[in-house]
């Protein structure tokens, strides 16, 4: 106790010496936001990066980007309720803790979740340019004649939940059948092609981001790959710049997706997945801080600049205020949880 | 022959495949080495007696505590400025310092000033360009 | 094209280069810690400079990694393990200014050949790439395994030491993202909240060799180090070209192998050197002299870690995948651009592409150049003061540790662990060489062998899946023989001997 007491007394001294007049219920001058992600060159920390610039200038503090793991975002988040470290993170955080994967726990009672701040449209699902299969109908329907069709994916998360929901889709119009789509588990999107080029797969989760230059190509060329489903909504997509991505126009992009795509959630609605990016904070920190990141973010889109760096990056601009996002977020969750248990439960 | 040579692996099982083809490899060669060179390991007991006999035990036991001193100080102090890398720099200076004089043979002033001179900015140095110019977390 | 090459473009690729080759000298800093430090600069250079830059840092990061290994014998980057096996032994008996030239000059060649292949060949050999399955891979990586045995002086505790190894690379998670199905194993309980993730590679490294030896030298009571006049340093040097005679096969043979490696997606960086090596000792006419300070040993693994750098371009030109860990991170520097990196990116971006080929050229150049001037300040460092040396590099040890996973306390933790491992196998006479080799590639294996299995169902796959597989088994046979036959002729002369 008094050993904390001293620190406590020369960490007071100390930030009065520096001269930096900071008060418990602010953003630290210096604060670290961890990511889920150990890759600097992935969507996460793009993402992440852009957010952190603008914050960083917005406060006028510095905001540092480490991309340590989902594991070790978590626990560094929940060893620091200072305000010291933030976290972004998307989707994965609580489909991990639902598909039952170790290290993840429940995010929205261990954690606070806060503001969104992007959308990555480009979760997708495509197949050779030599697949018997043209749609997602042709998918759906070889399960349904006890054709049994492969899907490469990257099991527990962003790269599952778009086949457990054609699973669930199959089982919805005929049940039984979704037993005829079964999962290739693979890691990296380059084995997820690489099945794909060895036959292992019949169909392979990707992204516009990563797989649209291989839908340009010839139609004989053994690399060549047809989407057949983009996750997105509709309304996400058509945020996209009109140009789309590549050879690939926004019209052509939203061909892929719901409504003109039925991936079917309930035999009324249409499933769809938005990668979503958003904050999660130290349940015990000071919700001033919170307030003090969330309204920073109100701002910060409202002046519009951060909007055409997302964009720029094939990001769409997500915000959404801590309460609208907690709300969102955790219906999505509910809703994605059904399907999850309908199938395992269902088989 | 397609029989003999089949598998099937669960994959929810798949991370065990594995670790346990390799133990049993590990445990094997083990067994080996134990009855191979068991003359030499019955007499482990005099090797470590004159390894420990010949030892400097001072420098090694002394390197192994300031390093456990200093990994173990360094979050604490960082901690105090959250950060700012400052528990790395705090740290290192008398550590640096400590390990040179430990490591030092006549003990001069002239080299102790030497020493304190690398201890007060090699720390810094390294300090100053993680944290400005390459942007990285230090603790 | 021309247009593209400004000299702010030059001074990029130069200024890069120099930094690279900084990161890759300090152990514990990679090429791939440089370019991830710098990628965010990038974006206000645009494409072209952005890229020469990282470029720059790329080839740089990869070279400076043998300035540490052969001077201290701690590899500066874990591409250049294979360099402290001779270059080492040759510092010490007072050549290390030869070794650094080897080095160096081999590296130029290996940087060279893997850049003409690049330039002329990608797209084609990156549709060859893509015919290697889990099955080829998982062969390759055995290969490159069999190095151990050819590695131990004493081959029962080699090949155990290299299979402990592997078990060591195995604690913690069975990683999603290599296609593992995410759950724990071999975590002793009540250690999850550090072990879940496993021990990191670099940690584990510069523990065993950069805090190990320090460890021992304090055991011997840091006894005084070379003076100036030991080193030869400005004096004459043993060093000539000549040493290269009778290496042509041996340059283009490792820099080939590492070349094709970096070409093959996710096999990884460190593999390429440990082939370049393996292979180099097989085909060798004195394989009893390489880890005690053989020329031959530093130009196969210098030339195959060079050889990486152009080869790990080739699947991301012309596939969009990235070859090795730095690659991947140039793809955020194109992302950041808004350019798309796939099978069209050179058709679509031929100035681009262009430039890229101009700027590795320069690169390796820069690097030839900057690194010839600075051997002799190199060389030097050895002439430091132990009690100076050694504590800052234990610092710069624990910045390494901590900064290669962007702030982890628990790496720093894994170097003192690893330290007082690496001290405590040598007292038992097992062997660091091998164990370390089977601790980069345990996890590769791993991976490639379950999904074998996995996806075909029976062990016959090995042996049937293609022609490639049985090319590779004839080399794994080959390899395999070779040793035994070494260690054989070995004892037999030790009996004679004694």
């Amino acid at each position: 106790m008094i050993r904390n007491s001293l620190l406590t007394a020369v960490s007071a001294a100390a930030i009065t010496v520096a001269g930096a007049a900071t008060f418990a219920q602010e953003l630290p001058r210096n604060v670290r936001l961890v990511i889920g992600s150990t890759s600097t060159g992935g969507d996460t920390y793009q993402n992440s990066s852009i957010v952190a610039d603008a914050l960083a200038e917005h406060l006028g503090i510095n905001v540092k980007v480490d991309a340590v793991g989902a594991s070790e975002a978590f626990k560094a988040l929940g060893r620091d309720s200072r305000g010291t470290t933030l976290m972004i993170f998307h989707d994965q955080s609580y489909l991990g803790n639902l598909y039952g994967r170790e290290g993840y726990s429940d995010p929205f009672a261990n954690y606070t979740v806060g503001p969104t701040v992007a959308i990555n449209p480009g979760n997708a699902y495509l197949v050779s340019c030599d697949s018997p299969y043209q749609t997602m109908e042709d998918i759906l329907g070889a399960a349904e004649n006890g054709e049994r069709v492969r899907v490469a994916i990257q099991p527990g998360g962003v790269s599952e939940i778009g086949f457990s929901a054609m699973k669930n889709a199959a089982s919805v119009r005929s049940p039984g059948s979704e037993e005829n789509l079964v999962a290739v588990n693979t890691g990296s999107q380059s084995d997820k092609n690489q099945a794909m080029w060895d036959d292992l797969a019949d169909v392979i989760n990707g992204s516009i981001q990563a797989n649209e230059q291989f839908t340009q190509l010839p139609e004989d060329d053994e690399k060549c790959m047809r989407f057949v489903w983009i996750t997105a909504r509709s309304a996400t997509l058509e945020q996209a710049p009109e140009a789309g991505m590549g050879d690939t126009t926004r019209d052509d992009l939203l061909q892929y997706a719901a409504p003109n795509v039925e991936v079917t959630l309930d035999g009324e609605q249409n499933f769809t997945f938005d990668k979503e990016f958003f904050f999660l904070f130290n349940p015990e920190m000071d919700p001033a801080i919170i307030e003090q990141v969330d309204t920073a973010l109100s701002e910060i889109f409202a002046a519009g600049e951060i909007q055409e760096r997302q964009k720029a990056s094939f990001f769409i601009p997500n915000y959404l205020s801590i309460e609208d996002a907690q709300a969102h977020l955790m219906d999505k969750r509910d809703t994605y949880g059904e399907v999850i248990q309908q199938i395992s439960g269902g088989s | 022959m397609d029989s003999l040579t089949s598998i099937t692996i669960d994959f929810e099982r798949s991370h065990l495949v594995f670790p346990r083809i390799v133990g049993v490899v590990l445990f094997d060669l083990l067994v080996a080495i134990l009855i191979r060179d068991r003359r030499r390991i019955a007499g482990a007991g005099t090797y470590w007696r004159d390894v420990m006999a010949e030892m400097d035990k001072v420098r090694f036991f002394g390197t192994l505590g300031l390093t456990l001193l200093y990994f173990s100080l360094m979050v604490p102090v960082g901690n105090i400025w959250p950060n700012t890398g400052r528990g790395f720099l705090f740290c290192s200076m008398p550590f640096v310092m400590a390990i040179g004089l430990l490591y030092m043979h006549e003990r001069t002033v002239r080299k102790a000033v030497a020493l304190a001179v690398v201890a007060v900015v090699g720390p810094v140095f390294v300090w100053w360009l993680f944290t400005y110019p390459f942007f990285l977390t230090l603790p | 094209m021309f247009e593209l090459i400004s000299p702010l473009f030059l001074s990029l690729v130069v200024g890069g280069t120099f930094i690279g080759i900084v990161f890759g000298a300090i152990p514990g800093m990679t090429a791939t810690m440089a370019v991830a430090v710098c990628l965010p600069i990038t974006y206000s250079l645009g494409l072209e400079n952005g890229l020469a830059l990282l470029l720059g840092l790329y080839v740089g990061g990869i070279s400076g990694g043998l300035v540490p290994a052969i001077l201290l014998g701690i590899p500066g980057t874990p591409s250049s393990i294979t360099t402290t096996f001779d270059g080492f032994p040759l510092a010490q008996r007072g050549e290390g200014e030869k070794a650094l030239r080897i080095g160096i000059v081999a590296s130029f060649v290996g940087g060279l050949i893997s850049l003409l292949v690049l330039w002329l060949f990608a797209p084609a050999l990156a549709d060859f790439a893509i015919k290697f399955s889990y099955v080829e891979k998982f062969l390759i990586i055995l290969f490159a395994l069999t190095v151990m045995a050819a590695l131990s002086r004493d081959m029962l505790i080699g090949i155990f030491s290299g299979v402990l190894g592997i078990f060591i690379a195995l604690i913690g998670t069975y990683d999603i993202s290599d296609g593992g199905n995410g759950r724990y194993r071999l975590i002793p309980p009540g250690t999850e909240y550090w072990l879940d993730s496993g021990f990191s590679l670099l940690p584990v490294l510069i523990g065993l060799f950069g805090l190990a030896a320090i460890l021992e030298q304090a055991e011997r009571g840091v006894p005084k180090g070379h003076s100036k006049e030991d080193l030869k340093v400005g004096g004459k040097s043993t060093f000539s070209f000549s040493i290269f005679r009778g290496q042509t096969l041996n340059l283009i043979r490792s820099s080939g192998i590492g070349t094709f490696v970096g070409i093959l997606p996710g096999v990884g960086g460190s593999a390429a050197s440990i082939l370049a090596y393996s292979n180099a000792k097989t085909f060798s006419k004195k394989p009893e002299a390489f880890g005690k300070g053989e020329p031959s040993g530093i130009i196969a693994s210098e030339s195959g870690n060079n050889g990486l750098t152009g080869g790990a371009l080739v699947p991301l030109l012309s596939l969009g995948i990235p070859g090795d860990s730095t690659t991947a991170l140039l793809i955020g520097a194109f992302t950041l651009q808004g350019i798309q990196v796939g099978p069209l990116f050179i058709g679509n971006n031929p100035d681009t592409w262009n430039a890229m080929i101009f700027a590795m050229l320069v690169a390796n150049i820069a690097m030839l150049m900057m690194m010839y001037v600075a051997i002799r300040y190199f060389a030097l460092v050895v002439t430091v003061p132990k009690h100076i040396l050694f504590p800052v590099i234990l610092m710069m040890c624990v910045i390494g540790a901590y900064t290669i996973n962007y702030g982890i306390m628990f790496d720093v933790w894994t170097l003192l662990i690893f330290g007082i491992a690496g001290w405590v196998f040598v007292k038992l006479r097992l062997e660091v060489a091998p164990f370390i080799i089977g601790f980069i590639l345990g996890p590769s294996a791993e991976v490639y062998f379950v999904k074998s299995l996995e996806s075909f169902g029976t062990l016959g796959i090995f042996f049937t899946k293609s022609w490639i597989a049985m090319v590779l088994w004839v080399l794994i046979i080959g390899s395999v023989a070779g040793s035994v036959l070494l260690s054989r002729r070995q004892a037999a002369r030790d009996r004679a001997a004694g």
